[in-house]
C-alpha cells in the first residue's frame, strides 16, 4: 500500500526570534508561500509576537506621518543667489581663457 | 488587533520603484493611473531639462532646483538635523548636479541620482564635523530567551494607546528625536524609506548599498524605533 503523502501545508514551528526577523519580509509581501504560513501560524499560538508586530507597523505608520516643511523662503534665496553667483564666474572665466586664446 | 485580524488584513505592498520616484508636485496617495500618467509626462520634461542642464543652461538649473529642492531638503534635514548644515548640504548639492549633469548617464533616475548626491553630502558633512549623536541600539532591540521566546513578557501592545497618551505633535517629536538618533547611514535609509517611500532597490541606488543591506538596516532600524517609543511609553524595548 502506498504511504500517505505528506500534507504540503504542513507548517515547522517558528521561535519568536525567528518571527521577528520576517516581520519586514512580511509586511511587504516578500515571504514564500511556506513561510509566510510559518509566519500566520506562529502568530495564532503567540500573543507576545502579535502584540509585537501590531507595535512595529504602528512605528512605521508613526515615521510614515512624520511632516515634511517646507524649505524657508531666506534658504530658498541665498541658495538660488549663491548658484547664479558661481554661474556667473564660471561664464567670466570662459570668456577670459577664450580672449587669451584668441590675443 | 488580534491574531484573526491581522492575518485578515490586507499587507501594505512593496513600494514600487518607479512609482516611488519624485514626480513634482505629486502626492504619493494620488490614484495609480493618474500617478503614473504624470510620471511619463514628468519624466518627458525631466528629459528635456537635463539635456539643457548638461549644456549648461542656469535657467534649467533653476528650473530642477524649483522642482527638487523642497524633498532633497528635507532629506537632507531629517539625515543632519541642522539647518545651517543643510543649507550648505542642499546648496553643494545643486552645485554639484550643474557642474556633474553630464556624467549622469540615466541609469537610473534623475531622482535617484540627486538623492544620492544628497544623502552622500549629508554623510560626509557628518563625517566631517564629528558631532555624531548615535547611541548603541542593543538596549533598545528585541531580546529572546535561549529557546526563542520573547525575553520580557507579556509583550505589551501600546499601538493603540500611543495616540490615547500623547498628541500626533508628541508623537512626531518623540519619532524624530529617536531618529536623530539612528547611525547617520541607517537614518538615510529610514528617510528614504518611511518619509520619502522610495523603494529598496532605488535606495540602495542612492545610499550605495545592495537591496539586501537596504532591508537588513532599514528593518533594525525600525526595531530601535519601536524600542525608544515602548521605554517611551514606560515598558520593555524587549
Amino acid at each position: 500500500m502506498a504511504k500517505p503523502k505528506r500534507s504540503s501545508t504542513r507548517t515547522t514551528d517558528k521561535t519568536c526570534d525567528q518571527v521577528t526577523a520576517l516581520v519586514l519580509g512580511y509586511l511587504t509581501d516578500n515571504l514564500s508561500a511556506s513561510v509566510r504560513r510559518e509566519f500566520e501560524h506562529h502568530l495564532t499560538i503567540c500573543p507576545d509576537c502579535v502584540s509585537f508586530l501590531n507595535t512595529y507597523k504602528k512605528t512605521t505608520a508613526v515615521t510614515k506621518s512624520v511632516k515634511q516643511g517646507d524649505i524657508p523662503t531666506h534658504v530658498r534665496d541665498n541658495i538660488l543667489t549663491f548658484l547664479r553667483k558661481r554661474i556667473r564666474r564660471i561664464g567670466m572665466l570662459v570668456i577670459y581663457i577664450l580672449t587669451q586664446s584668441v590675443t | 488587533m488580534s491574531a484573526l485580524e491581522i492575518l485578515k488584513a490586507p499587507r501594505p505592498a512593496a513600494a514600487n520603484c518607479a512609482a516611488s520616484a519624485i514626480v513634482p508636485g505629486m502626492s504619493l496617495k494620488s490614484a495609480a493611473p493618474r500617478r503614473a500618467m504624470r510620471q511619463r509626462k514628468s519624466e518627458q520634461v525631466n528629459a528635456r531639462l537635463i539635456e539643457r542642464l548638461k549644456a549648461g543652461d542656469q535657467d534649467a538649473l533653476e528650473a530642477i532646483f524649483n522642482l527638487y529642492s523642497v524633498k532633497l531638503y528635507n532629506v537632507a534635514l531629517r539625515i543632519l538635523g541642522d539647518a545651517a548644515d543643510t543649507e550648505e548640504v542642499i546648496q553643494d548639492v545643486f552645485w554639484t548636479a550643474y557642474r556633474k549633469a553630464k556624467s549622469f548617464q540615466g541609469n537610473s533616475q534623475f531622482s535617484t541620482w540627486l538623492y544620492r548626491l544628497t544623502v552622500n553630502a549629508a554623510l560626509g558633512k557628518i563625517r566631517r564635523s564629528k558631532k555624531n549623536k548615535e547611541v548603541e541600539y542593543e538596549e533598545f532591540l528585541p531580546k529572546f530567551q535561549n529557546d526563542g521566546h520573547h525575553a520580557v513578557r507579556p509583550v505589551v501592545d501600546w499601538s493603540d494607546t500611543l495616540d490615547e497618551k500623547y498628541t500626533q505633535r508628541e508623537v512626531q517629536d518623540l519619532l524624530a528625536r529617536a531618529l536623530d538618533q539612528l547611525k547617520p547611514l541607517d537614518k538615510s535609509v529610514v528617510v528614504l524609506s518611511d518619509l520619502e517611500g522610495l523603494c529598496d532597490k532605488d535606495i540602495a541606488a542612492a545610499v550605495g548599498l545592495t537591496v539586501s543591506a537596504v532591508k537588513t538596516r532599514l528593518h533594525r532600524a525600525r526595531l530601535f524605533l519601536r524600542g525608544k517609543l515602548s521605554v517611551q511609553l514606560g515598558y520593555s524595548a524587549a
